[in-house]
């Protein structure tokens, strides 16, 4: 009789965590491009955990294809098994289901993980790919070298696509009370945004959740608490547009025509932000 | 503004003064500070800095002649020794305390523990233990010799992204131009220094080595007198009053040129201090004095001598008085990370090592040694123990 309880219980709070999962405010559209956003991740811990199953749940009804991994994908020792534990068991379910991860580094981050296959890095420290109409640009912040700065001038002069997305691991705009801002880099790459169309940056490094006004035509987002995190670590500004600092998150985004969906959830699937940027096409 | 100037050059102010302006306007107006500091940076430190080497090279080679306050091997092997074991000292510190965590990027930054700050750390030395100790040539030394090895890392490190097979031609062109023998007058040299100068600088940028040391191979063609006196002072000494001297003429335009290195390079948000930030320090503070001291008591214990007037204790003042990467430290950090938050990193460590010079004093005040020579009750205890 007891053990029969148990299991209700049991039951009942899988339920209620499932149902946590349901909240889902993205449009879900049939042809639209979806991908999931995860910064500062890799620890190993139970968080991480705690984070890739509910992106397991949330990709059994929105099914992305890819995640883009904002830097920090591994902390600590990186030997094999270390990416065992701090990646692929995390991510088991999406890694079986065929989404594909795609990392950008970070400061913890071995810069050997270039040749990890399964962030698909192709051996460089910063590429560009497309998905439909959408390309994406991951950038080594680390060292913003003159090499790395005319070959994103020149990867994004070349790009057609209809959306422009960056990202990175050091923030450009943040609220975040550890980091914030990184000025200098922003001095380097923003002008190369700006001129060349980029409509949204995702950034991690500050263990928090945080929208950005749109800055010079650009929505800017920090999500770097898919692992780590620090609690009460964001400040209000003129800046901020959103923040979320009381638990782990990940964000979920949806790309039709020329809107882009976004949810930030919780470690707990509560969703702490959601909305759409409108893209501005020039006639 | 002219009169502040000079007493700022005259007591080793400016590099200091342009670093506490930097901080203050990068953590007041970030965005104009890295506007103005990312477009002036390749003119400062790898064209203006050209000039800066050169006359460190020339005040050297100066040092190291007949009369020179580093002539004779002689006198000269225990500072060297002692700044070789340092600097592999703060090497080996810096990498194990960047390989003790997981920020891998680092490793490559160990040229930056390399970098002593001179003219700190010959102030420190000279306020601490007086004008006329023995320590001056000692610090002065242990200096050059610890740059020397940084700048060797540094030198042959790819810096140009624009590799040209002219490159090599060029440098062999320069030393040709400056060996050529002066016909007349001080117009022919320094037509000589401008032609030849600029083929090297190109030379050595198109064959991807750092451009801020093409000056140095004109030195040895330089006209030169010895220099008995301290390198870093601004006194006027009559054999080097001459516009045949690059040094004399060039001293202002250089202290110009520091300022504005310290302007565009000193300049930090300092927030979220990282791994990076605590690697520096700990190499520099921690590292080179203990292996200082190492190097030294290992020569002593094969024969060689320390200076007469400088005793154990005065050592431990000079291995901590030289720890201060400061300036040195800043220029090795630009040189070996590009800009981003690792040079950030290693920058706001860089700035730190000025801590070095409160060490030095507190070693002072603690063994009772030169300015402190006759206070404190620790600093006597010191003194009756090593009696």
């Amino acid at each position: 009789m007891k053990r029969a309880w148990i299991v209700l219980l049991l039951l009942v709070a899988g339920a209620t965590w499932a149902a946590g999962a349901s909240d889902l405010t993205l449009p879900n559209q049939a042809a639209s491009l979806k991908f999931a956003a995860i910064g500062d991740n890799g620890t190993g811990e139970a968080p991480e955990y705690d984070v890739g199953r509910q992106m397991a749940v949330y990709h059994e009804r929105f099914p992305f294809e890819l995640v883009i991994m904002l830097g920090d994908n591994l902390y600590g020792r990186q030997e094999r098994g270390d990416f065992v534990k701090k990646f692929e068991e995390p991510y088991r379910p999406l890694l079986n289901a065929g989404v594909q991860f795609y990392a950008s580094l970070g400061n913890h981050d071995n810069p050997s993980q270039q040749a990890y296959p399964l962030f698909h890095m192709g051996g460089v420290r910063y590429y560009t790919y497309s998905k439909g109409h959408v390309r994406f640009f991951a950038l080594d912040s680390n060292f913003m070298d003159g090499k790395q700065l005319a070959w994103i001038e020149s990867a994004l002069r070349q790009s057609q696509d209809d959306w422009k997305i960056c990202y990175f691991h050091h923030p450009l705009y943040s609220d975040g009370k550890t980091h914030g801002s990184q000025v200098d880099l922003r001095v380097l790459l923003e002008p190369l945004f700006v001129k060349y169309g980029v409509n949204v940056v995702f950034s991690g490094h500050d263990h928090v959740y945080e929208r950005i006004k749109p800055q010079k035509g650009i929505t800017y987002f920090v999500s770097g608490a898919a692992g780590q995190l620090r609690k009460g670590d964001v400040k209000r500004s003129d800046l901020t547009a959103a923040q979320f600092d009381q638990d782990c998150s990940f964000m979920l985004i949806e790309v039709s025509g020329d809107d882009l969906f976004f949810e930030a959830i919780s470690r707990t699937g509560a969703t702490v932000d959601s909305g759409v940027v409108h893209r501005h096409t020039t006639p | 503004m002219n009169r502040a100037f000079r007493y700022a050059v005259e007591q080793s102010l400016v590099v200091p003064c342009g670093a506490a302006i930097a901080l203050v306007w990068a953590n007041w107006r970030a965005e104009s500070y890295f506007h103005v500091a990312s477009g002036l940076a390749f003119a400062v430190n790898d064209v203006g800095m050209a000039l800066f080497f050169m006359l460190i090279a020339q005040e050297v080679l100066e040092a190291a002649m007949p009369g020179g306050a580093l002539h004779t091997w002689r006198r000269a092997t225990l500072p060297i020794v002692a700044a070789a074991g340092g600097t592999v000292g703060a090497i080996a510190v810096y990498e194990a305390f960047v390989m003790s965590g997981d920020e891998r990027l680092l490793v490559g930054g160990w040229p930056i523990v390399c970098g002593v700050d001179g003219a700190l750390a010959y102030v420190v030395a000279q306020w601490l233990l007086g004008n006329k100790s023995a320590a001056r040539p000692f610090v002065l030394l242990t200096v050059i010799v610890s740059n020397a090895i940084g700048l060797i890392a540094i030198g042959f490190r790819q810096q140009s992204l624009s590799l040209h097979p002219a490159g090599p031609l060029l440098i062999a062109l320069g030393l040709i131009v400056s060996a050529a023998r002066p016909r007349a007058g001080t117009g022919t040299m320094w037509l000589r220094i401008a032609a030849a100068g600029t083929m090297l600088w190109w030379g050595f940028w198109w064959s991807g080595l750092h451009p801020a040391l093409s000056l140095v191979p004109i030195v040895p063609f330089l006209p030169r007198s010895p220099r008995a006196t301290n390198l870093f002072s601004n006194g006027r000494h009559a054999p080097h009053d001459s516009p045949q001297h690059v040094e004399h003429v060039l001293r202002i335009p250089v202290q110009i040129i520091l300022l504005l290195f310290a302007l565009v390079n000193a300049g930090t948000a300092v927030h979220g201090l990282e791994r990076g930030t605590w690697a520096v320090p700990v190499g520099a503070l921690v590292g080179r004095p203990v292996a200082t001291l190492i190097a030294v008591i290992t020569s002593v214990g094969f024969g060689l001598r320390p200076p007469s007037g400088l005793g154990w204790r005065e050592l431990i003042v000079v291995a901590v008085a030289v720890s201060c990467s400061f300036t040195s430290g800043l220029f090795f950090a630009t040189a070996v990370f590009p800009m981003g938050p690792v040079l950030v990193e290693a920058k706001v460590g860089a700035l730190s090592t000025i801590a070095g010079a409160l060490v030095a004093t507190s070693a002072a005040w603690l063994l009772g040694v030169g300015r402190f020579e006759h206070r404190g009750r620790v600093g006597a205890r010191v003194r009756f123990h090593e009696g």
